[in-house]
């Protein structure tokens, strides 16, 4: 099983660029795990995918590093979930690692664009 | 599903996690897994190839464990059954932060918990601490344990006092004592820079202090040459407390002479510090060679005379001998002075006791107030367990899932216990805390309160080493007597209906204890009440009792004029002049003078010898007083027959007396008393002849039945210590200032007390004031646990039976059926408590009676205003939680659970 579809991507995306993911979706509002797997596919237009045993390890480390707080929410009718939501130094990692990560793709842009133009 | 969690259970079981960390992260991979299935079933794919991709996806090149055994790490510790003991410490140590943390979680819960368990182990502490002072902390003498004191044994009479001569010859003769001391109580006048003062010393044996090994702070000790000739050694050591407060620690105090009872001495020493004598409760501040006794105690000569028993008797036992031999021991000497001087010694036997409470006659006493005060603390504390008992089940019940999984997981019932424990000592301990702190405070208003009598006692109570132990092992034994069994009830669950998160059930089968528990306490409660009401309607009722006098608007000024060395004409001159003073003072109504006044604990008495009757083997006795002119007007006592005492009732005329009206009554039944004569004391004594008769009284205690009484004309029959008791028109408070200062200006150096008589009144209250005190508080601190029980389990009950309560309501019932169903479950077990309490209560307050003043102890007043009280509190105790049933929503309380 791939996890994108461009197997050069890979590697390097998703070990620099998987935190910065997830700490984004859980920025505005807390989700439960599955939901999160499902918004980066729907979002990469299923470029990025993860899947369980790529997903919940890298949650559990967000998490232990304090930068997410998981809780078990139960909501009528359904059984009970566990939600991530950002902490307060979660988000100030994911203000660092954004302007950093925004640096870093303007940085290739402008290589790869001299390259190819 | 299942299938899901255990692939995933496989997959992490090398990883040894935490088992509660394990099975959450099973059942949140779980769920991801049956979304991830779902979602493909739904695009169409087959169920068994989606089967087979969520696996892939779950097995994907391992990395779930790879990834965390990195980042989760195993349990610190794997709970197996059968693994104990060697891993207690361990266990403790991880059980300690998660019971904190427990505790943090539910902070209403825990203050609950820690005040009321504050309240009940503080006020143990402060009880065992005054306990501890009087009876377990030891003297501060060197080698304490030696110490004992000898009591005078005999017709099963024991008092703590010897004759002078009988000391001398058992100290010379007994061979079980290295030192025996002798010591006497004496009141002093002292006076100093211009200040008169009465206080209270000791008259010691030269070998007082040598014997204690109590060293002087300054100066030195009396010691056995100051015990020589009489009269020679006009010595006194000072104690610490006297040197502080009354010579300001005046570092040149030895050398300095004070007058003491009229007559100078010097200051020779400064006791050591913390050293009050050879009392616990009673500090002297002065101590004298007993050679100065005759020149202490002027006019009287006692050392000589082996009738007079009046000295206290303490010996320090020679090395390995034991407390029996040195009894044995010194009963033979009591059988040798028996037969050298069978008049006065016959039948005397000696007994050792622990020294400190005046020999042992006041231990009896002191033992059973502390024990009946031990009690009521302990019913409180009980109280306070038995509450957090039922708190506990009932959140017990909310964690049942929680214990079931970690049962489920492989933990052992023991150490399930042991965490549970762990939690509630923990509270325990945080109780403890605080109730010490709180002790403290208790004590420290105990001390600050000042006993209304003239003795100087001393409580020294302060928390030590032994209180400190004691509250630890009381907070550790109340956390596991009210955790216990709750974690017993908890860890005995159902696993199966507990996984499925089935509340319903196990919350009834344990209900009866809750029940039970709450019946107890009601029951406890209501006695503690019970007994506070007694004691409140028996101060109302004190205030009722017929007196004989009229407290109000009286005031008393004391003085001891032996003391200050007045011969009986020198002092008769002075008592006329003061007493015609004071009556010319603006204000005073009546002025009147009195050998003593009621109430008071020692009230004299003595045989009567009435005229015409033959004398008897046992002679009624009556009550007896001297009194001036003006004394019986002046206490608005009122004369129902004959006349009052005149100026001229003196030494030149004939004997007389005034009598009350039971002396009458019962001396001379049908007769006019007016006229008639007898004698008091002995049949030799002069006739008196009744001149009067006075409305009955309370003499010695509130609670007698009525007693005879005689007054006699204090002008016939001298007293040196006495009182001038006062009608003020207006404001008695005013007159005590311009009273004292005729008495000072009659004798500059004569110490006076004084008080009002609603001041002395309160004495004979005290102990009912007391009593009144304590089980108030107790009481009331009892009906707020009460209410605070009955509420957490009636809530409880209510949440239990939510869906219940919601299908009665589907079917009809109205929200009144849905209360009364909830209060009446919760009075029915206040009416079962409060049936066994009231026949508790019946049977405990008959102890009481000596106190009650008259009220009955089955007074229907206050059984019925307490039980009226208590199921008042009740009501509302369960109101509240009826309330919450009524609101419930049937449709929501059927989709519960």
């Amino acid at each position: 099983m791939q996890y994108t579809n461009s197997p050069m991507l890979d590697r390097e995306l998703k070990k620099g660029s998987a935190e910065l993911l997830i700490l984004s979706l859980v920025e505005v509002r807390a989700r439960h795990g599955y939901e999160i797997s499902k918004l980066i596919e729907a979002r990469s237009d299923g470029v990025l995918r993860f899947n369980v045993a790529s997903l919940y390890p890298l949650l559990y480390r967000l998490e232990k590093r304090g930068w997410i707080q998981g809780r078990w929410v139960e909501k009528a009718g359904q059984r009970r979930r566990r939600y991530y939501k950002l902490t307060r130094e979660g988000k100030k990692v994911l203000a660092a690692q954004r302007s950093g990560w925004e640096e870093f793709v303007a940085a290739i842009n402008r290589i790869t664009k001299i390259e190819t133009a | 599903m299942t299938s899901w969690k255990e692939e995933i259970r496989n997959r992490l079981a090398d990883l040894k996690l935490d088992p509660v960390r394990e099975t959450e992260i099973i059942e949140e991979l779980a769920q991801h897994l049956e979304d991830r299935y779902a979602e493909l079933l739904s695009t169409g794919m087959a169920y068994p190839q989606a089967f087979r991709v969520v696996l892939a996806e779950l097995r994907d090149r391992n990395l779930l464990a790879t990834e965390l055994a990195r980042i989760e790490g195993p349990a610190s510790e794997r709970v197996v059954p059968g693994a104990r003991r060697k891993n207690m410490f361990r266990d403790l140590l991880q059980d300690l932060p998660y019971a904190s943390r427990m505790l943090r979680k539910n902070p209403g819960f825990t203050i609950v918990a820690v005040l009321s368990l504050a309240l009940g182990i503080g006020a143990n502490t402060a009880i065992f601490s005054m306990i501890n002072t009087v009876l377990l902390r030891p003297l501060p003498v060197s080698r304490p344990e030696q110490l004992v004191a000898l009591n005078n044994t005999s017709d099963n009479r024991t008092f703590p006092s010897f004759s002078y001569p009988n000391y001398k010859d058992l100290r010379d003769r007994n061979d079980a004592f290295s030192d025996l001391i002798a010591y006497r109580f004496t009141p002093l006048s002292l006076s100093h820079d211009g200040i008169n003062e009465r206080l209270w010393g000791f008259e010691v044996s030269g070998n007082y202090f040598s014997a204690l090994g109590v060293n002087a702070a300054l100066g030195r000790m009396i010691s056995l040459e100051d015990d020589g000739a009489p009269g020679a050694s006009p010595f006194t050591v000072v104690s610490y407390k006297c040197w502080q407060q009354r010579f300001g620690g005046d570092p040149a105090i030895i050398g300095r002479d004070v007058i003491v009872n009229g007559r100078s001495f010097t200051i020779i020493g400064v006791a050591a510090r913390g050293f009050n004598g050879t009392e616990i409760v009673a500090a002297p501040e002065l101590w004298f060679p007993l050679s100065m006794q005759a020149q202490l105690e002027a006019g009287r000569n006692w050392m000589d005379a082996r009738g007079v028993e009046n000295i206290f008797v303490q010996g320090r036992l020679k090395p390995g001998v034991s407390y029996a031999q040195a009894q044995a021991s010194m009963n033979e000497l009591a059988e040798q002075l028996e037969r050298e001087f069978p008049n006065e010694n016959e039948g005397k036997r000696i007994t050792l006791s622990p020294p400190g409470l005046i020999g042992n006659s006041m231990r009896g006493p002191v033992l059973g107030f502390a024990g009946l005060l031990m009690v009521i603390v302990g019913l409180v504390l009980l109280l306070a367990c038995i509450n957090l008992a039922n708190l506990l089940l009932a959140r017990a019940a909310e964690r049942r899932r929680e214990i079931a999984v970690r049962l489920a997981m492989g933990a052992s019932r023991s150490r399930l216990i042991r965490q549970l424990l762990t939690e509630s000592v923990l509270l325990a301990l945080m109780g403890g805390a605080l109730g010490l702190v709180l002790a403290l405070r208790l004590t420290a208003l105990v001390v600050a309160f000042k006993i209304p009598i003239d003795v100087p006692l001393a409580l020294n109570v302060a928390i030590d080493s032994r209180v400190f132990i004691f509250t630890l092992l009381i907070s550790l034994a109340t956390g596991v007597l009210f955790g216990l069994l709750p974690a017993w009830q908890a860890t005995k669950t159902d696993l199966v209906s507990a996984l499925k998160d089935d509340a319903s059930f196990g919350g009834y089968r344990r209900s009866w204890l809750k029940n039970s528990l709450i019946v107890a306490q009601v029951a406890l409660s209501l006695v503690l009440l019970i007994g506070g009401g007694l004691m409140l309607r028996a101060l109302q009722q004190a205030q009722t009792i017929h007196l004989g006098f009229n407290p109000e608007r009286a005031v008393e000024v004391s003085f001891d004029l032996r003391l200050q060395g007045y011969e009986d004409a020198r002092g008769r001159e002075f008592q006329k002049h003061l007493l015609e003073r004071v009556r010319a003072l603006p204000g005073v109504q009546f002025a009147g003078l009195a050998d003593s006044a009621p109430v008071d604990l020692h009230f004299s008495r003595d045989k009567v010898f009435i005229e015409g009757q033959p004398p008897q083997r046992n002679m009624p006795v009556a009550m007896f007083n001297r009194a001036t002119a003006g004394y019986f007007q002046a206490m608005e006592t009122r004369l129902v027959q004959g006349r009052d005492f005149t100026e001229q009732d003196d030494q030149n005329a004939a004997p007389v007396a005034i009598v009350n009206e039971t002396f009458a009554r019962r001396f001379y039944p049908g007769e006019d008393p007016i006229g008639k004569s007898f004698r008091m004391g002995s049949p030799e004594s002069p006739q008196r002849q009744v001149i009067g008769v006075v409305e009955d009284g309370k003499y010695a205690g509130l609670n007698e039945d009525p007693k005879p009484y005689v007054v006699r004309p204090l002008w016939q029959s001298y007293s040196g210590s006495t009182i001038v008791i006062v009608r003020a028109a207006a404001d008695a408070q005013k007159l005590i200032a311009s009273i004292r200062d005729e008495v000072r200006q009659l004798d500059p150096n004569l110490p006076v007390a004084s008080r009002t008589f609603v001041e002395r009144m309160s004495l004979p209250m005290l102990p009912a004031r007391i009593a009144a005190w304590v089980l108030g508080v107790f009481g009331m601190l009892a009906l707020a646990l009460v209410a605070i029980g009955l509420y957490g389990v009636m809530s409880y009950a209510v949440s239990k039976r939510t869906r219940e309560i919601g299908i009665r309501m589907a079917l009809g019932a109205q929200r009144a059926d849905v209360m009364r169903l909830v209060i009446g479950q919760g009075l029915t077990l206040v009416l079962i408590g409060m049936s066994i309490g009231l026949v508790a209560a019946i049977a405990l307050t008959q102890s009481m009676k000596a106190l009650l003043f008259g009220v009955s102890a089955t007074d229907p007043l206050t059984y019925a205003g307490v039980g009226l009280l208590l199921a008042g509190v009740a009501l509302l105790a369960c109101y509240l939680p009826s309330r919450r049933a009524a609101q419930v929503d049937p449709m929501i309380a059927l989709r519960y659970e």
